[in-house]
């Protein structure tokens, strides 16, 4: 049944209709029932001067896109970018089964003021703070201590592009879900939102050199690339526009200032640190960065968003390679294009050993899926792209006491250093010598199982003095 | 109060009907069970009432099972014939949900269901029925009219497909049964589902008329009352108002049929009238108005003073639009855009005038306000 305000707001129709040439828009359906609801914003000077809606809807979202209009006319962008399905809900009162309807008008809302921060750029305000939210208790957790420093926190969440057959993509932090659970976390802390549709981007930037770098034998890590290179450019960009001076996220990581130099060091609680995942993000970004989580652990980080009764308190932590969608990555590669050639296993005197599906299957240091029966356990030594060849061998054929890094970056001077050569992996101490595009490292003690294409870091003491991609090894 | 053109959903108590039952809310309110003067009063009433209501339904009074409604006694119908042990049934695709859901209840439960289509103007296929009904099937079921669109089916042609192949066969008579005669013996069927409150009946009574009711197991167990076949203390009120609002539908004057074509004149050219092909029960109107939700357009006339319903409405939890209308090719989206406009006996030329001319004002409201247009 619908509440009296719902009847009223879906009968007035006062904002029905388009608002007029150069007005941005934003649609949002539901494939099920069809419905669909879009809206328009004619803004100037960074306030809206009009609202207008196009539905076909039942009265719960027709209600929701008249009231949400209604509500942002008038409004400047960052004001209008507070409206949504709470605020809605709160004047509607929909049953539970209808607030998807009015959650639609919102989606709608929230993609048309998107559009228009597109073509805005507000004035700086000193406060102020654009904060990447997830929709994870990481970022919800950020975003209260931003509130709570009396800053302008401005929150933003990038949709990027997910495998569509991936098994478990609504777990990825930048699924549609995760966008409406980051929008909630932001707007139950009266914290303005805005989601960014960056999928065709990413898919170009980030999945496509993930593929290719599959193709020709390398094992790329693209949450590096992809926070280095893409997120946190975006994050600035974005920053700019709302006129924020600084950026925050919720990663377990810290920005200290040595020597005239911004470097990144690990965060305070080892498990967390994120540090790896963020080295090769530019100086002049990170130099905007603040990690409110960075000197805590992610106990602490639960427990106060347990006090604050956040929302964000009990979701599912998100994923490593987000794209992927909690599938196989090598099914993944199968499907978008990421398959490497087949050929021949090989020992390392070159003796044909047996024959495989891809060199995307294989990684340095992988002991399963080879299928070649040997008396001792065979290792992969190498994946030779070009040859479509896996060279396989036992054990000690992995171990190597130089890594060539090449792009490199050094960020300080650093001769003495602890590089971390895989995520997830204990660094070791190495001697770090300058040269060409990057720099070689020289390994006090042999690493087994060192990947071309995976990103070394390196560390002084706890601070990030250099990173890069680890080449194949004919390079070095 | 507004004008209620919403017939097809429920419909007020006539006052044959009231004054019929009026006696047996008070005075004369027995257990016909009990064998003192309340008692017999109690069941001669009902037997009364059951004798008018079998002679009426062209039945003996031992085929008529008193129920509390219409989806009672299909219930009792689409289980029973199944049987517990799975089978095969078939079922037109636009049954009311109370012969729908049964049949997937039995889907669910191991049976295989045949869901027999519909052509454009969702009128059941009788060939396409032919060829699904096969002997040994448990039932095959088909309403005698249908409740969203008004289409009435070739139910006796059913009813010899079935007959034929040696199937029962169950009709819903619920929606026809308020515009004209519906009988067991000529309809040829098993077993005939009807409810008081759609023909000026009160709400709570219905009936299932069978031919061999010692086939049709009861739902309801208990004191074993209606011979065993439905046990709880009868509605006696609710048995003497029925009987006498289906007596008072079969002898009034219809002018619904007037009066709807007056309405579709009328209406012409605002909308497009849904199952126009098929022969349409008289009062009842299902219009398309395309791009318009049909659920704003109700709130709309509510608010105008005119009741009447939507074809399709999205409940919550329930999302899919119409299975009836999507059986007949409708597009989804069309299928949310329907409007259902039922009227009764006492629809009057002024009601459909105004309600015409209210129809007419709210829909040019909601299209001038841009609402549909490039969505």
């Amino acid at each position: 049944m619908y509440s009296a305000a719902t009847v009223d707001h879906a009968l007035a129709l006062r904002f029905a209709g388009g608002a007029g040439p150069g007005a941005v828009s934003g649609e949002a359906g539901d494939a099920v029932c069809g419905d669909a609801v879009r809206i328009e914003l004619r803004v100037a000077d960074g306030r809206i001067d009009a609202a207008r809606h196009r539905t076909f809807a039942c009265p719960h979202g027709t209600a929701a896109a008249e009231l949400a209009c209604r509500l942002a006319e008038g409004r400047d962008l960052l004001g209008a970018a507070t409206i949504g399905s709470s605020r809605l809900e709160a004047e509607l009162a929909p049953s539970a089964g209808n607030r998807g309807c009015v959650a639609l008008a919102a989606d709608a809302l929230h993609e048309a003021l998107a559009a228009a921060l597109g073509t805005a750029e507000l004035p700086p305000a000193e406060g102020r703070v654009a904060v990447a939210m997830s929709g994870g208790v990481d970022s919800a957790v950020a975003l209260l201590k931003a509130v709570e420093a009396g800053l302008e926190p401005v929150g933003v969440t990038l949709r990027l592009w997910i495998d569509p057959g991936a098994p478990d993509g609504e777990r990825a932090c930048c699924s549609p879900r995760s966008v409406r659970a980051a929008r909630d976390a932001c707007h139950a802390l009266g914290v303005p939102h805005f989601g960014l549709d960056l999928r065709e981007q990413f898919r170009r930037d980030v999945v496509d050199d993930f593929l290719s770098g599959f193709r020709a034998g390398l094992t790329p890590n693209p949450c590096v690339r992809c926070n280095g290179g893409f997120r946190f450019a975006a994050l600035a960009e974005f920053a700019d526009r709302v006129g924020a001076p600084r950026l925050a996220t919720g990663h377990y990581a810290r920005v200290r200032r040595r020597h005239g130099r911004t470097l990144l060091v690990r965060g305070a609680d080892p498990a967390k640190d994120q540090s790896y995942m963020l080295a090769s993000v530019p100086s002049a970004i990170l130099e905007r960065c603040w990690f409110p989580l960075g000197e805590q652990t992610k106990a602490q980080t639960r427990a106060e968003a347990g006090t604050a009764g956040l929302a964000a308190a009990g979701r599912p932590e998100s994923q490593d390679v987000c794209f992927v969608g909690g599938g196989d990555h090598r099914a993944f590669l199968e499907r978008h294009g990421g398959a490497g050639p087949p050929g021949e296993i090989v020992d390392a005197g070159g003796r044909t050993l047996g024959r495989h599906a891809g060199v995307h299957r294989f990684t340095p240091g992988q002991r399963r899926g080879i299928g070649v029966a040997a008396r001792e356990p065979l290792y992969v030594l190498e994946v030779q792209a070009g040859r479509g060849r896996v060279v396989v061998g036992p054990r000690a054929g992995l171990e190597r006491r130089t890594v060539t890094v090449t792009p490199g970056r050094l960020l300080a001077p650093a001769a003495r250093v602890q590089a971390k050569l895989r995520y997830r992996t204990e660094p070791v101490w190495a001697t770090v010598r300058p040269g060409g595009e990057g720099f070689t490292l020289d390994l006090d003690e042999p690493v087994a199982g060192v990947a071309p294409g995976q990103t070394a870091v390196l560390y002084d003491d706890d601070a990030v003095v250099g990173a890069g991609v680890i080449a194949p090894e004919e390079a070095g | 109060m507004s004008v209620y053109l919403d017939h097809a959903a429920t419909t007020p108590l006539g006052p044959e009907a009231r004054a019929a039952m009026e006696p047996y809310l008070s005075e004369r309110f027995g257990n016909a069970s009990e064998p003192h003067a309340y008692g017999r009063a109690a069941r001669a009433a009902l037997e009364a009432a059951r004798a008018t209501l079998a002679e009426l339904l062209e039945a003996e009074p031992g085929q008529v099972i008193l129920t509390s409604g219409g989806s009672e006694a299909d219930n009792q119908a689409v289980f029973g014939l199944a049987g517990s042990a799975p089978g095969r049934i078939v079922v037109s695709a636009v049954e009311h949900p109370a012969v729908r859901e049964p049949a997937r209840e039995l889907e669910r439960r191991g049976f295989e269901v045949a869901w027999a289509p519909v052509d454009g103007d969702g009128v059941i296929d009788v060939e396409a029925f032919e060829r699904l009904v096969r002997p040994g099937d448990r039932l095959a079921a088909a309403m005698w009219a249908n409740n969203v669109t008004g289409a009435v089916q070739p139910v006796e042609r059913l009813a010899a497909v079935a007959a034929e192949a040696g199937v029962p066969f169950h009709c819903d008579a619920v929606q026809a049964a308020a515009s004209f005669p519906v009988g067991l013996r000529s309809s040829g069927a098993a077993t005939l589902a009807l409810s008081a409150h759609k023909l000026g009946g009160p709400k709570g009574v219905g009936c299932l008329v069978a031919r061999e009711p010692g086939r049709i197991p009861p739902l309801v167990w208990g004191g074993g009352q209606e011979r065993g076949l439905r046990s709880g203390t009868e509605n006696i009120p609710g048995a003497v108002g029925f009987a006498a609002a289906l007596a008072a539908t079969r002898a009034a004057e219809d002018r619904r049929a007037a009066m709807r074509d007056r309405l579709e004149a009328a209406l012409a050219g605002d909308i497009a009238v849904v199952s126009a092909g098929a022969e349409r029960l008289p009062g009842h109107l299902l219009a398309l108005v395309t791009g318009i939700r049909a659920e704003l357009l109700v709130l709309a006339l509510d608010r105008e003073g005119y009741a009447v319903a939507a074809g399709s409405a999205c409940a919550a939890g329930d999302a899919e639009p119409s299975h009836v209308l999507v059986a007949q090719g409708m597009s989804a989206r069309d299928a949310r855009s329907v409007v259902r406009v039922s009227l009764g006996p006492g629809t009057t030329e002024a009601d459909v005038d105004g309600f015409a001319a209210a129809f007419r004002g709210c829909l040019g409201r909601l299209r001038e306000g841009g609402l549909a247009e490039a969505v």
